[in-house]
């Protein structure tokens, strides 16, 4: 072992894995907050943009998460849920009675023909309906406050106090009206608003029947069936034998595969993905610039140490790492206080345009290794100006 | 200023990479800023393409595609005004295409209309007029949604249980009522929805005798058809149309919020830059200083320097945010056009932008220390 192979190991001993990396990035305290500010304000754009994404078909995917059930019927012509496509309630009575099945319960829904008038302002607005057979309620609103079985009388409701707010559903009213109906409000759900639908009525079957009647007549048309199997009754065997066994105009779905049916119609039809990618793209970049600006200049202002540390006999592969380090823990700084701050903003944001925009896992993992990349892919544009320096030009 | 120009084109690479980053916040300004107009727009689309001085609606008017209904009989009145020339209905429905693919019904959005009142001013449409006067035959925008099947002249397909035949198309854009659009004529419309009357109607477009003031012409039409009806004229539909879509549904938040979010990215970039610059030149700036340049001369060269990154930044960005409007134009037909008022709205905010990095970096120059760097 040469004397200089000694020193190296030694002074790298002496070094460590990361302090020069985080000595250079703590050397000139304006200098750290300025790049931590603008990396941050590029994770930040990120963030914002794939949050507002993940609002966008999480708003649509919401309603469907909230039903209790392993497998669901409905019309297989349905090609997206927000759309009403019902069947006649005799194909979900016999799938109650096929084995396997415990339970079979109806959800009634309507997205386009019932009108809410606000009792505060008497104006009239769309609004989704859902009904339920209150004796066998199907799915699990957040925060209903009124024991469904209260539902069973006619004309009362349930209201989404989350509803967009010219509804006037979150300002506790006790009567309104529904396509001309006298209600009364007997409890109330936070849901929220999506993309289409400005607010939420829950309502008992009879009352349903009433608002929209079934033109056949007799009990309404279901528009979901809601099954739930035998604790010991294979899923994938009973789905088989449902789909074989009921009409082909009936599809028998899983829980994943309606809400695959939905985010893949979200996803063809409207340009929310293209968009928000694009945006996240654009913060990708602008941020790649800003650490490449950053990278660059930290590196000329200490070029003479780095020239020095060459001429002492560290490998340019070390002063590389060094380099790289530098960057991965200015990704770091400039991703913990933007993630901190679009948890604020999410929160802010999400209550005034009531989406469900919240900081996720994913959201958090991607963007960090977004913002890594970024800055790694700037450090590795920056880092041939070190490879270049030449210990005798500097001196 | 001189001095601003030397400092820039010292070191090419570095200004060049700076000028990249001021041009991708400024396109991102320019593409959200577009969103922002342009996504409320897309309910003026149907609007646009049609010939109308005023629009008649009922009181319920919400927006484009939820319309209210009012009686017929309105028209007649709205006729006998003295300012108007022609008052022609329009009716819309909501029915379900079931020949679409895999087996789907998709939503379709149905208008109807004498194809003889040369309603629409879309050249596709008004040469078929005889076309949606044979029965059980429609017209379907070009616009209309792969998962509609094929759109192909001839086709048979079935609307909520009746048979029709596809009799052409025409390009209008299917904006904000749906995912597909289809045109018939009244009778047609009358067989498609049986429950619907052509006594109930939609909307009612009043063309004026030339010479006609439309805001007066409204205020008789007001007068003559009474308070349960409302009248727009053109201006006010487009600030109905974007107000619905701005403040009632998370649009104008969404975008308004991305606006917001290029601007301070913006002002990071110019920001970073221009703090970059001023500390490389330091021992300059502080050996002018030492001689007795006075604070206020960096700071003039500052705003300078800032204000050169920008615009040479501005223009190649409105260039490309020209092409990436003419890519979302192609794609989803709505109005998204580079206006002069854009221009220039996006042009004061570079400035903003250009100004406050400019105040943001002038600290770091002001306690430039002849002292300290000697």
């Amino acid at each position: 072992m040469s004397l200089a192979d000694q020193r190296r190991r030694h002074l790298q001993h002496f070094a460590g894995f990361v302090p020069l990396a985080w000595r250079n990035l703590v050397a000139n305290k304006p200098r750290l907050i300025r790049s931590t500010g603008g990396i941050g304000f590029a994770v930040l754009l990120m963030l914002m943009q794939l949050g507002f994404e993940s609002a966008f078909f999480n708003a649509s995917l919401e309603l469907i998460r909230l039903f209790d059930g392993d497998l669901f019927l409905q019309s297989a012509a349905k090609y997206r849920f927000a759309t009403r496509e019902p069947f006649p309630a005799a194909d979900l009575d016999m799938a109650r009675r096929a084995a396997g099945v415990a339970s079979a319960w109806p959800l009634y829904a309507d997205w386009h023909d019932v009108f809410w008038k606000n009792p505060f302002d008497g104006k009239s607005s769309m609004v989704r309906v859902l009904g339920i057979d209150p004796a066998h309620p199907v799915l699990h609103l957040p925060q209903l406050d009124v024991a469904p079985a209260k539902l069973n009388a006619l004309d009362s409701v349930a209201i989404d106090r989350r509803a967009r707010r010219f509804l006037g559903m979150s300002r506790d009213p006790k009567e309104a009206e529904l396509n001309g109906r006298k209600v009364h409000v007997v409890g109330s759900f936070a849901l929220g608003p999506d993309f289409e639908n400005d607010g939420t009525v829950l309502v008992g079957e009879q009352t349903f029947a009433q608002l929209l009647p079934n033109p056949a007549g007799g009990p309404p048309e279901v528009e979901l069936g809601v099954l739930k199997l035998r604790p010991d009754s294979d899923l994938a065997g009973v789905q088989r034998a449902l789909a074989a066994s009921l009409p082909a105009k009936i599809a028998v779905l899983t829980k994943a595969q309606l809400l695959e049916l939905e985010r893949k119609f979200q996803a063809d039809v409207s340009s929310a993905g293209p968009i928000f990618a694009m945006g996240t793209l654009v913060g990708f970049i602008v941020g790649m610039l800003i650490s490449y600006q950053i990278i660059f200049t930290d590196l000329s202002e200490q070029m003479p140490q780095y020239a020095t540390m060459k001429a002492m006999g560290y490998r340019t592969r070390y002063l590389v790492r060094v380099v790289l380090e530098q960057a991965g823990l200015s990704a770091v700084l400039g991703w913990v206080p933007a993630c901190l701050v679009a948890i604020v903003l999410f929160h802010i944001v999400g209550n005034i345009a009531l989406l469900p925009l919240h900081m996720t896992v994913k959201i958090a993992a991607l963007s960090f290794v977004l913002t890594l990349g970024m800055c790694l892919i700037s450090a590795v544009l920056a880092v041939r100006r070190v490879i270049a320096a030449d210990p005798a030009e500097v001196f | 200023m001189a001095l601003a120009w030397r400092i820039l084109s010292y070191d090419k690479g570095r200004t060049a990479l700076a000028v990249a980053g001021v041009f991708m916040a400024i396109l991102l300004v320019f593409v959200q800023l577009g969103f922002f107009i342009a996504v409320p727009q897309g309910g003026m689309l149907l609007y646009d393409k049609m010939n109308f001085d005023l629009l008649i609606a009922s009181t319920g008017y919400e927006y484009q595609a939820q319309p209210g209904q009012f009686a017929k009989s309105a028209l007649d009145r709205a006729r006998a005004v003295p300012q108007v020339a022609e008052a022609a209905a329009l009716y819309f429905g909501q029915a379900k295409w079931q020949s679409g693919e895999d087996g789907k019904a998709p939503d379709v959005f149905v208008i109807g209309f004498d194809p003889h009142s040369h309603i629409f001013a879309v050249d596709d449409i008004n040469r078929q007029a005889g076309v949606l006067e044979r029965p059980d035959t429609l017209l379907v925008d070009t616009a209309t949604r792969q998962m509609f099947g094929p759109l192909t002249t001839g086709r048979i397909v079935t609307i909520d249980r009746r048979i029709m035949a596809i009799g052409g198309d025409y390009v209008l854009g299917t904006g904000f009522m749906g995912l597909g659009v289809i045109l018939v004529s009244e009778p047609n419309f009358v067989r498609l929805f049986p429950y619907r009357s052509l006594d109930q109607v939609n909307l009612g477009a009043v063309l004026l005798k030339s010479g006609a003031d439309p805001a007066e012409a409204a205020g008789a039409l007001r007068q003559a058809l009474g308070s349960d009806i409302q009248v727009f004229t053109r201006p006010q539909l487009e600030r109905q149309e974007t107000a619905y879509w701005t403040t009632r549904t998370s649009v104008g938040l969404l975008f308004g919020s991305g606006l917001l979010v290029a601007f301070v990215v913006g002002i990071m970039v110019v920001y970073q830059v221009l703090a970059t610059q001023v500390s490389r030149q330091l021992p300059q700036f502080a050996t002018l200083k030492a001689v007795g340049y006075r604070d206020r001369f960096f700071g003039g060269t500052v705003v300078v320097m800032s204000l050169l990154i920008v615009l040479a930044g501005f223009v190649p960005a409105l260039l490309a945010a020209a092409g990436v409007y003419s890519v979302i134009r192609e794609e989803t037909l709505l109005p998204v056009t580079m206006t002069g008022m854009r221009i220039g709205a996006v042009f004061v905010a570079t400035l903003l932008m250009a100004g406050f990095s400019a105040l943001l970096s002038m600290g770091g120059l002001r306690r430039a220390d002849p002292a300290d760097i000697f």
